[in-house]
């Protein structure tokens, strides 16, 4: 199966650091549901173009947060999620997007009070255009 | 030694094994490749990969040091079966082998290796699109590559070497490469060794790099944190720095002045760079990965500068 993660390679994060993001992020999101049958470590490392140590780790890292599972001869499966344990990590790629805004933000001498509008005036340009669109 | 850096047992181990000739030295390299993992060969012209993997095979006698293969040892009084379970092709193909086709040779194979599999051999050729029949020396290099290759991996190796594998291949024939030995790779308990000079080769393949220069090694690392880990900043102070003032900045391996207050550093620690920079005050301007070749030049520059 093809799953969606996208690598920036000149974020700073670890490269391990991003796949571990947004894989966790498409579990805890209802994307990936339970019972899916991930890609081997070999098969997804040459789809991410990344090695298959930093998949293997990835993997680890995810089964240790007990949101992956393996069985040996078979593969590694998304394991059941809690609701509770969904909702906490609902905003976390939220909060990574805009730690990106404010850093571009801070790197151009922004204000705070710049950044508040600059969010105010999307937010609204946003919510105008879906309502906009909506029967 | 780069023990503690791998998990996986050793499929190549080196102990100070050298091979001392009039005009080249390699070694004496002290290294262990990981089993279960794709590691790539990487060097300028003359660094010594062809040499190390003709060592491997015997075909180049070691006169120090120990070097061991799928826990073997190579060289007199070692065990000859271990070259049963290895699959290999050279840089250039034997001339000797010229007039025969890619069935004949195939034959000998068949005859040699006891895990010899026609219908793994007859896949291989047809997912290559490789002429069975014609005499290999009329065959175009590309052609006579994939004959090779597919010749190789037919016994399905526990260890396969490849010495510059894609040389000749168009760009077709290169992807079928990858899926296939991305496959071989698959059950996690093959090993694959590859000299390259192809970056893009290395990216999409391997998990270890190890860099050679004029017979020594420079290092073993794992691909995605050397990628990580290796920077390119460009830093504005108001000030100006000189260059002793740039070189102490934690990880800095190289610096350059690019422009009137800018400077461009190469780091090896991209983080500790950073943090030190923003912590002094620097405006840090842009973070770029290096490539391959400039993360290599760096490594050349700083062994010249220590022999």
């Amino acid at each position: 199966m093809w799953i969606p993660i996208q690598i920036d390679e000149n974020r700073p994060e670890p490269l391990y650091h991003q796949i571990e993001v947004q894989l966790r992020g498409l579990i805890l999101g209802g994307q990936l549901a339970e019972g899916t049958l991930l890609p081997s470590i070999r098969e997804f490392a040459s789809h991410l173009r990344c090695s298959a140590i930093t998949v293997r780790r990835v993997y680890q890292d995810l089964e240790n947060e007990g949101l992956l599972r393996t069985r040996q001869g078979t593969g590694t499966f998304v394991a059941g999620v809690d609701a509770a344990a969904r909702a906490g990590h609902r905003l976390e790629r939220v909060v990574e997007a805009f730690e990106r805004a404010v850093e571009t933000g801070l790197q151009l001498q922004c204000t705070l009070e710049e950044m508040e509008q600059i969010l105010q005036d999307v937010y609204a340009r946003r919510t105008t255009a879906t309502k906009g669109d909506s029967p | 030694m780069n023990e503690g850096l791998t998990r996986e047992p050793a499929a190549i181990s080196l102990r100070g094994a050298a091979v001392r000739r009039r005009q080249f030295t390699l070694g004496p390299l002290t290294l262990d490749i990981p089993s279960g993992m794709v590691t790539a060969i990487v060097g300028p012209n003359g660094s010594g990969k062809s040499t190390l993997f003709r060592m491997l095979l015997q075909m180049e006698p070691y006169e120090e040091g120990e070097a061991k293969l799928l826990g073997a040892r190579v060289g007199p009084g070692g065990d000859d079966a271990a070259k049963a379970r290895i699959g290999f092709v050279a840089e250039l193909p034997h001339a000797y082998e010229g007039g025969l086709t890619a069935e004949e040779k195939a034959r000998f194979a068949a005859a040699w290796y006891p895990t010899w599999s026609w219908d793994r051999y007859r896949k291989l050729m047809r997912k290559f699109e490789a002429e069975g029949n014609t005499k290999l020396r009329k065959l175009s290099k590309g052609m006579r590559r994939k004959v090779e290759l597919a010749i190789a991996m037919a016994h399905d190796p526990e260890l396969l070497l490849l010495d510059e594998p894609s040389s000749g291949l168009d760009p077709f024939a290169w992807k079928t490469m990858l899926e296939e030995l991305h496959r071989y790779m698959e059950s996690g308990d093959r090993t694959l060794v590859l000299a390259t000079h192809i970056t893009e080769e290395v990216r999409r393949l391997a998990d270890y790099v190890l860099f050679l220069h004029r017979g020594r090694s420079l290092g073993m690392y794992e691909k995605d944190q050397l990628f990580d880990a290796w920077r390119v900043f460009a830093i504005q102070t108001a000030t100006g720095l000189d260059l002793a003032k740039l070189q102490a900045i934690p990880g800095v391996q190289g610096a350059a002045e690019a422009g009137p207050g800018i400077y461009r550093l190469e780091t090896d620690r991209a983080d500790e760079t950073e943090e030190y920079c923003l912590a002094q005050g620097y405006k840090l301007l842009s973070a770029q990965r290096m490539e391959m070749e400039e993360i290599l030049a760096c490594l050349v520059r700083k062994e010249e500068a220590g022999r």
